[in-house]
């Protein structure tokens, strides 16, 4: 076997995964930077210990997979994972939130399969959908924009409040609340028509009639689109389930506009820019043939509208992932594409 | 062609800003563009006239067999002269490139990743150069593709794209079967510019070459691909085939443009059905240096006694090209180009993507060699896991799915990777060139390929061994059968006998009547019967356990029919392996229409190879009892 190493090719193009990795994290400084500024410093300080956990998380695992520590954390699959799970949750919410969600992430989504590489389930998701189950509660309260809550927690505020559960002068309620997912739901039903709720006063404010929500989405489509462009993650993902989502919501609220919420919203809510870009984009747990991602995105896409329609959750992208995870066999097996020289 | 135009101009104008846009220039899916290099060889002029202190030739510089040598050991010869004739069958016959002595037949090292030794002559140059003119006594160009045919063969001249396939034997045996002739100049390795110098200087022969080959096979359509990172070299041939039918097309600079198959989708836009051969479908394709040689041979009578070799390399000072006669150590060319640093390293033949890592530096350029590259070695980044990222089956010219191979590979799961087209592959390593993982991706389809093989030829066997063991098995039932006919033949035979004794004595018309009452053959039968049993009763008699006579027999007479026996039964497996042999690589040699073996011819060798085996497991049969 070692003959295989000596014979050609012998020139590379100079890719490697901790490239692809870095420049992952690298796009999702805008989105990053949106956030600190329209929600305040918890999600560095969240950051920090999701990247304290996966260092630790990692050492351990490793030493006990029997495998060599530095070759293994450098690949920066870890960083990603954590990172993607970070913008999941809510920025006030209490260390060991982040800290268990990174945990499992990484033990249960990835090194239990055998690294990377090798794990059927996107390990973000699978944090995010643990923590979803196990701390609903903590997982609802999102801190509320600056414009309404009327002020923002400093950097020392946050910090007290995440780790130690302490706010000086104001009760946890008061810069947090539902998300506009859940809000714009809960609303629907009770009585309230979608168009209705999207008039409430929090989902207008924000520059140039953006909210909060829509310029972080817009943050992650400006990170994901230098993503396509360096050929780190495939059109296939954004467009299948950009289009999928975008078509469904554009079916429905068609049908009925006071049940169903129009296509901008589901567009630029939720989490659905961070999942087209950073979320479904993870190679290991995706199809892996040209249309096969084509499919897989767009049945994520369509999954996803239908937690947050008809589901119990406000938003279901790691339910939608974790499911077309299962399918991923499936659909690489029936997607294989024309080889050169064989029938049409 | 004026949308085409125009994509070229918008990808041309975007490329700065979006350099994967280039792959909306070619017509194949997939392609790299590795780092060329091409400039390094050719700031130096072209190096003629170089003759080493020895050259050595090796019997067999192409595919099929080796040619066997008609030269005795210290016979001087002349540049030209044939000292190695052509084996029956596929194979290629060598020439001096120069005049000198022969010094030595005996095996050298060969440039093969091997590193195996393989019979060579060796050659003493003499410094004069002394040549035969006409060696190959062409007087009036050959009328038939026949003796066009013929001609190339003498000529030795083979495939000079890397391949080294006999040239004759792609050529078909009579005019009107090939539709189009693609000239491969595309030359799309990195590094290696020495098709590129040969179209800037001998452009003219090139194109008399293929205007030869169009000619003798009546050829309408004649293309001549070059990629567009050589316009001198388009320039060069573009005004040498003014006046004549042949186009110059210039085709995208990316890697493996020169491949075969992608040459023809990207000129023709035909794509080769999987496991057939181009000229199953009316083309042939021939690299610029081989129509040059075959215009040597026709017009100067001249054999292929040389070529043009790139040597270059980061490794050297002045790379060069140089028209090198062949049986030219490395060695002592990469020393012409001023090695920056000792050549302690392994030097590559052909280019960095499929080219051919020496296990010893100093063997001899061979008709195939087209590049001699000094690249000192780099560290070798350890592979990591797949990621399953897609780069490799983005950049699969074949559009085969790399990643999925790999895993089937891996762990040896091959009935799979088959089902995945796995001899569909082309080995161009673009997989391996993209991966970020730096996976050894082509070098596990390499492994895979030979490993299925190896598993093909076990079951071969396999099966040949079991139909051995079922036909002894059914002899030996045979032979119980014939033992307890004969048995109760005799038994019969004697109580017949008794009867006709006794009935002898009264009258000899009842007993006649009996034997005739069994069946029509049946006295016959009984009267041969009786007498080989009375013979074997006889001697059963005189043994102990008449049933295990022969076993019991055997160790006197043992040792010299065991080894008759043993030499019929090699001579009959040598029949039948050279007749499998002739089957596999005579084919051009058959005197079919096509250079593929007809059907007809096929069935007989195999009929023949049948025989043959059945011969020689009837003599192992023989031996073993």
């Amino acid at each position: 076997m070692k003959s295989i190493y000596t014979s050609s090719p012998f020139a590379h193009n100079n890719s490697s995964v901790q490239k692809v990795m870095l420049q992952v994290q690298l796009a999702a400084f805008p989105a990053l930077l949106a956030h600190i500024l329209l929600f305040g410093y918890g999600i560095i300080i969240q950051w920090f210990l999701a990247v304290a956990t996966a260092l630790l998380v990692e050492y351990v695992m490793l030493k006990l997979r029997d495998k060599p520590v530095l070759p293994n954390v450098t690949d920066f699959s870890a960083l990603i994972t954590v990172t993607g799970l970070v913008f999941c949750i809510p920025p006030e919410s209490p260390w060991w939130v982040i800290v268990s969600g990174s945990a499992f992430a990484l033990v249960f989504g990835k090194h239990l399969y055998g690294g990377l590489g090798y794990n059927p389930f996107n390990p973000a998701m699978l944090g995010y959908a643990f923590l979803l189950i196990s701390f609903p509660a903590e997982m609802t309260q999102w801190t509320l924009p600056k414009e309404i809550a009327g002020y923002s927690l400093s950097f020392w505020e946050s910090f007290n409040h995440i780790l130690f559960g302490a706010v000086a002068h104001a009760p946890i309620d008061s810069f947090t609340g539902a998300t506009p997912l859940s809000a714009v739901k809960t609303g629907i039903q009770e009585g309230v028509s979608a168009q209705q709720m999207l008039q409430a006063p929090y989902l207008e404010t924000g520059w140039w009639n953006l909210t909060a929500w829509g310029w972080i989405n817009l943050a992650f489509l400006a990170g994901g689109a230098w993503l396509i462009y360096t050929r780190t993650i495939r059109w296939q993902y954004p467009v299948g389930f950009l289009g999928a989502l975008g078509l469904m919501a554009w079916i429905f609220h068609s049908i009925n506009p006071d049940l169903y919420a129009p296509v901008s919203f589901h567009l630029l809510f939720g989490g659905t820019m961070l999942a087209a870009f950073f979320i479904i984009t993870d190679p290991v747990s995706s199809s892996t043939t040209p249309l096969g991602r084509l499919i897989y995105a767009a049945g994520i896409g369509v999954l996803v509208y239908v937690i947050r329609n008809w589901g119990a959750f406000p938003d279901g992208i790691a339910f939608a992932v974790l499911l077309l995870n299962i399918a991923v066999p499936l659909i690489d097996r029936y997607t294989q594409p024309r080889v050169l020289g064989h029938n049409r | 062609m004026k949308t085409r135009g125009f994509l070229t101009q918008l990808v041309k104008t975007l490329s700065p800003l979006y350099p994967m846009a280039k792959r909306l220039l070619y017509r194949f899916h997939g392609g790299v563009f590795p780092k060329y290099n091409k400039e390094l060889s050719l700031r130096q002029p072209l190096r003629e006239g170089y003759i080493p202190k020895q050259l050595i030739l090796p019997l067999q510089q192409h595919m099929g067999l080796p040619a066997l040598p008609c030269v005795e050991l210290g016979e001087s010869v002349k540049k030209f002269q044939l000292i190695a004739q052509a084996a029956k069958g596929l194979s290629a016959p060598v020439h001096a490139p120069t005049s000198g002595k022969i010094i030595a037949i005996e095996p050298r090292v060969l440039p093969h990743a091997s590193g195996l030794a393989q019979p060579c002559i060796v050659i003493e140059p003499d410094g004069l150069d002394s040549a035969i003119t006409n060696v190959l006594a062409v007087n009036t160009p050959p009328q038939t593709p026949e003796a066009f045919k013929q001609l190339i063969l003498n000529a030795g001249i083979v495939g000079m794209g890397g391949a080294g396939f006999p040239t004759f034997a792609k050529l078909p045996n009579q005019p009107g079967l090939v539709e189009h002739l693609v000239i491969n100049g595309a030359e799309c390795e990195p590094f290696i510019t020495c098709d590129d110098m040969l179209m800037q200087t001998h452009p003219d022969e090139i194109i008399r070459g293929a205007q030869l080959v169009a000619q003798m096979f009546g050829i309408p359509h004649v293309v001549c691909a070059i990629e567009n990172n050589k316009p001198k070299a388009i320039e060069a041939m573009r005004q040498a085939c003014a006046d004549s039918q042949i186009t110059i097309t210039e085709v995208a600079t990316v890697y493996p443009m020169g491949g075969q198959k992608q040459l023809i989708q990207e000129v023709l836009g035909i794509e080769v059905p999987s496991g057939k051969h181009t000229i199953d479908i009316g083309i042939v394709m021939m690299n610029i240096a081989t129509l040059r040689a075959i215009a040597h041979a026709v017009d100067k009578g001249q054999p292929l006694v040389s070529r043009f070799v790139t040597v270059s390399g980061l490794g050297l000072e002045q790379p060069y090209n140089i028209n090198a006669l062949l049986g030219t150590p490395f060695d002592e060319l990469i020393a012409l180009a001023k090695p920056k640093q000792p050549i302690d390293y392994p030097l590559i033949m052909g280019g960095p993507m499929m080219g051919v890592k020496l296990a010893d530096n100093h063997v001899p350029v061979v008709k195939t060699s087209n590049c001699i590259l000094a690249n000192p070695p780099e560290p070798v980044q350890a592979p990591m896991a797949c990621i399953r990222c897609g780069e490799c089956a983005d950049a699969c010219p074949i559009n085969l799915q790399p990643q999925q191979l790999y895993w089937h590979a891996q762990a040896h799961e091959y009935e799979q990777a088959e089902k995945l087209n796995l001899f569909d592959c082309i080995e161009c390593g673009c997989c391996s060139f993209v991966c970020p993982s730096h996976i050894p991706l082509v070098q596990y389809y390499r492994h895979a390929k030979s490993e299925v093989r190896e598993i093909r030829a076990q079951a071969q066997l396999t099966e040949q061994a079991k139909q051995r063991h079922e036909a002894r098995q059914a002899r030996i039932e045979r032979d119980k059968q014939e033992r307890d006919a004969k048995l109760a033949a005799k038994k019969a035979a004697v109580k017949q006998q008794a009867a006709q004794d006794t009935q002898d004595k009264k009258t000899a018309q009842p007993a006649h009547q009996t034997a005739e009452s069994n069946r029509e053959d049946a006295p016959k039968l009984s009267a041969r019967e009786r007498a080989i049993q009375m013979a074997k009763a006889r001697q059963q008699a005189a043994k102990a356990s008449p049933e295990q006579t022969q076993p019991a027999e055997k160790p006197a007479a043992a040792s010299d029919d065991k080894r008759k026996a043993a030499m019929e039964a090699a001579k009959a497996r040598a029949a039948a392996k050279k007749a499998q042999a002739e089957l596999s690589t005579d084919q051009p040699k058959q005197e079919s229409e096509k250079p593929e073996l007809s059907v007809e011819d096929k069935r007989k060798a195999a009929m023949e190879a049948a025989k043959a085996r059945a011969a020689a497991k009837k003599a192992q049969q023989e031996t073993a009892k």
